[in-house]
C-alpha cells in the first residue's frame, strides 16, 4: 500500500515535466525511489505474530527476546530477524492411522504396517494411539531440534512398541491399556527432556487395540465359545431345575401314599378290634345261643349269596352236573 | 551534468558499502555454526551466534547445523542369535559436534546420512546377532540400543558427529513369518474355544448327571420313608389285632369262620348232602 501512494505523486510529477518544468526531474524520480526503496526495506522489520504464537528475536543471529501476539517492528535484515514457534496449539501425532477427513464426520484409515505390534509373547496386535503435545519451551524447540514433529513421532512409536513389546496379548487387550498408555507417556517425556526439545507430552490416548484382522474371526470364535459354555450351563441348569422338584414332588407323593396306607392299615386294625371286642362282649354274655346264632347267620348269608343251592342224594350226583352249561345258559 | 556525476558516485559509494558489508561480515544463526575457509584452510570455526568479520572475497564460509537432527535408516533385515529374521526400523539421532572433522572428512550432510546409515546398520547387525529374538524384542531392548549408539558414536567421531541416539522405531517379523505368527495365534483360540466348548459341555453332564443323581435320592429315600411308615403301619396293626384276638382266640376263630362263610361263597354252587345238619329239620317235617 505504502509503496503505491508514494508512486501516485510520481505520476503526476511525470505529467508535470512534460509540460515542459525541464531540469531536475530526475533528481527527484532518484529521491522518491530510494524512498520506496528504504520503505520496502524497513518493512521487512514489520511481523504479525498469532494469538497462540510466540516470536523469538534473533538479533544478527543470536537470540535476544521473546515477543507475544500481535503486530511488532525489529531492526530489518540483516540486523535482526524472527522466527514464530505456536505454543498453545495441542499437535497431535496419529499411530497406526491416519485422519482422511476432518469436520463433522471425520474419517479415517488405518495404517497397518504401523499399527501391528509384536507383543511380549510372541503374538501380533494391533493398536492405534494418539500423542498430543505441544511445545511449553519455544526457545529450546526453535534453537536445539529440528524436525520436531517427526521427532516427538518417532519416539512414541519406538517408545509404544517396547512398552507392548514388555506385556502379554492379553494384558495389552485388556487390563493394562492404560498402564501402557501411562508408562508410554512418561518415557516419551523424558527423551524428549534428553534432547532439551522444549516439548510437553500432554496425553497418550490408546485408541482401538484389537487383535490384527486377518485374526479376529478366531478371537470372535473364542467369544462364541465363552457364549457356548454359558449356554450349555444354563440349560444343564435349566434340567436341574426342573429334575429336582418334579423328584420331590414324586417323594412326597410315595410318602403320601405310604402315610395314608399305614393309616389305612391302622384304622382297619382298629375298626376290625373294636368289631371284634363288641362282638365279643354280646358273645360273652350268651355264649351258646350266640355261637349258634352266629353260625347260623352266617350259613344263611352264605346261602343267599350263592348262586344255585343243590341238595344231593348221595355225594356222587354232583359228578353229573355239567357246570360250564348251567353258568354258561345263565349268562345266556 | 555535474549533478548527474555526483548522484552515479554516490550511487556507486553506496553499491561498494552494501557490497563490502555483505562481503566481509558474515552472520552465524543459533541453529548454525560455520567454518571459515580460506584457499581451503580452516581458518576458524565459530559456534557462537552473533555477527563476524572476514576477508572478502579470500574467505569462504561454511555453515553447518547446529541442532539435533533426525535420520530414519531404512528398514533393514537383521538376523537374531537364534536365526529368526527381523525387519529393524531404526532411526538415529545425531549432531554436528565438530565441524572441522566434519568438513574435512564428509563436506556435506547428504554425505554425512550415507555414512551414519552405513555404520548404524552394520552396528545394529552386529549387536542385534548377538540376542535372541525375545531379548531383541522386550528384554534386552535398552542395553542392544544403548550397545548400538556407542559403537556408533565411536565410529563416527572421527567424522565430527555426535550420535545422541539410536532407537528402534519398529522390530516387524518378515511377511512370511508375520503368516505363521497369525496362524499360530489362530490356532490358539481355536483350541481356546475349543475347550471352552468342551467344558461347557462337561460342566452341562456334570450338572446334569448332578441333578439325576439328586432326583434318584430324592426318590428312593422317599421309599425308603414310605416302607418305614408302611411297616410302622402294619406293625401297629398287628399289634391292635393281636391285642383284640388274644381276648378270646375261640370267639375269634368263629367270628373269623362265620365271616368267610358270608363272604366267600358268592355267587357259587352250594351243594348240601342229604345228611347235611342244615337240612335236620327238613326231614323232620315231613
Amino acid at each position: 500500500m505504502a509503496e503505491y501512494e508514494i508512486f501516485d505523486p510520481n505520476d503526476e510529477f511525470k505529467n508535470e515535466t512534460k509540460k515542459g518544468r525541464g531540469s531536475g526531474w530526475w533528481k527527484n524520480i532518484i529521491i522518491v525511489a530510494i524512498i520506496v526503496a528504504i520503505g520496502i526495506y524497513m518493512l521487512t522489520g514489520v511481523y504479525q505474530v498469532g494469538p497462540s504464537e510466540v516470536a523469538l528475536v534473533k538479533t544478527f543471529g543470536e537470540y535476544t527476546s521473546t515477543t507475544g501476539p500481535g503486530i511488532h517492528f525489529h531492526l530489518p535484515v540483516p540486523f535482526q530477524s524472527h522466527v514464530i514457534v505456536d505454543v498453545r496449539t495441542i499437535n497431535k501425532i496419529e499411530i497406526g492411522f491416519r485422519t482422511t477427513s476432518d469436520g463433522r464426520t471425520p474419517s479415517y484409515r488405518s495404517v497397518n504396517e504401523e499399527a501391528e505390534m509384536i507383543t511380549g509373547d510372541q503374538n501380533i496386535i494391533s493398536i492405534e494411539a494418539v500423542v498430543q503435545y505441544k511445545v511449553n519451551d519455544p526457545v529450546a524447540y526453535a534453537f536445539n531440534v529440528i524436525q520436531g514433529y517427526d521427532l516427538v513421532k518417532s519416539t512414541a512409536e519406538s517408545v509404544l512398541r517396547e512398552k507392548v513389546a514388555s506385556s502379554e496379548l492379553e494384558k495389552v487387550l485388556t487390563i493394562e491399556r492404560d498402564k501402557i498408555a501411562m508408562e508410554t507417556s512418561q518415557t516419551i517425556q523424558e527423551i524428549m527432556d534428553s534432547y532439551n526439545s522444549g516439548v510437553q507430552i500432554e496425553n497418550v490416548y490408546l485408541q482401538a487395540v484389537t487383535p490384527p484382522a486377518p485374526v479376529v474371526p478366531a478371537f470372535d470364535d473364542v467369544n462364541n465359545a465363552r457364549q457356548d459354555q454359558q449356554t450349555f450351563i444354563n440349560e444343564a441348569q435349566r434340567y436341574t431345575n426342573d429334575v429336582i422338584p418334579r423328584a420331590e414332588g414324586q417323594a412326597q407323593r410315595i410318602i403320601n401314599d405310604a402315610e395314608a396306607y399305614a393309616y389305612q392299615q391302622v384304622a382297619k386294625a382298629t375298626g376290625e378290634a373294636e368289631r371284634f371286642k363288641a362282638l365279643l362282649e354280646e358273645y360273652q354274655n350268651s355264649e351258646e345261643v350266640t355261637k349258634k346264632r352266629l353260625i347260623l347267620d352266617s350259613v344263611q348269608q352264605m346261602i343267599e349269596n350263592s348262586k344255585m343251592q343243590v341238595i344231593s342224594e348221595k355225594g356222587d350226583t354232583l359228578n353229573f352236573l355239567n357246570l360250564s352249561e348251567i353258568i354258561g345258559g345263565e349268562q345266556q | 551534468m555535474k549533478n548527474m556525476t555526483l548522484w552515479a558516485v554516490v550511487i556507486i559509494v553506496v553499491f561498494l558499502g552494501i557490497f563490502f558489508a555483505l562481503t566481509s561480515f558474515y552472520i552465524v544463526d543459533q541453529t548454525q555454526q560455520a567454518i571459515v575457509l580460506r584457499f581451503g584452510n580452516i581458518k576458524s570455526i565459530r559456534t557462537e551466534p552473533g555477527i563476524y568479520t572476514k576477508v572478502p572475497f579470500v574467505d569462504n564460509v561454511e555453515k553447518f547445523e547446529k541442532r539435533l537432527m533426525i535420520y530414519d535408516i531404512p528398514v533393514e533385515r537383521v538376523i537374531t542369535s537364534d536365526r529368526r529374521t527381523i525387519l529393524a526400523d531404526t532411526y538415529a539421532i545425531w549432531r554436528i559436534e565438530d565441524p572441522q572433522k566434519f568438513i574435512e572428512t564428509l563436506r556435506t550432510v547428504e554425505v554425512a546420512l550415507t555414512r551414519i546409515d552405513d555404520i548404524v546398520y552394520s552396528h545394529a547387525r552386529d549387536v542385534i546377532g548377538n540376542y535372541n529374538f525375545l531379548e531383541v524384542l522386550s528384554t534386552e531392548r535398552p542395553a542392544i540400543l544403548e550397545e548400538i549408539k556407542k559403537r556408533s558414536s565411536n565410529s563416527l567421531k572421527s567424522f565430527g558427529i555426535e550420535v545422541v541416539e539410536v532407537r528402534l522405531k519398529r522390530t516387524d517379523l518378515p511377511k512370511e513369518n508375520t503368516e505363521a505368527v497369525y496362524e499360530r495365534m489362530k490356532s490358539e483360540r481355536y483350541a481356546m474355544a475349543a475347550q471352552l466348548r468342551a467344558e461347557g459341555e462337561k460342566e452341562s453332564q456334570r450338572m446334569k448327571a448332578e441333578a439325576d443323581k439328586q432326583a434318584s435320592i430324592i426318590v428312593s429315600e422317599a421309599e425308603k420313608e414310605a416302607n418305614i411308615i408302611r411297616g410302622t403301619g402294619e406293625a401297629s396293626a398287628i399289634n391292635i389285632y393281636s391285642e383284640a384276638y388274644s381276648l378270646d382266640t375261640d370267639f375269634y376263630e368263629l367270628q373269623k369262620i362265620t365271616d368267610i362263610y358270608k363272604d366267600s361263597f358268592k355267587d357259587s354252587i352250594l351243594v348240601f348232602p342229604n345228611d347235611s345238619p342244615l337240612l335236620k329239620y327238613f326231614y323232620e317235617v315231613e
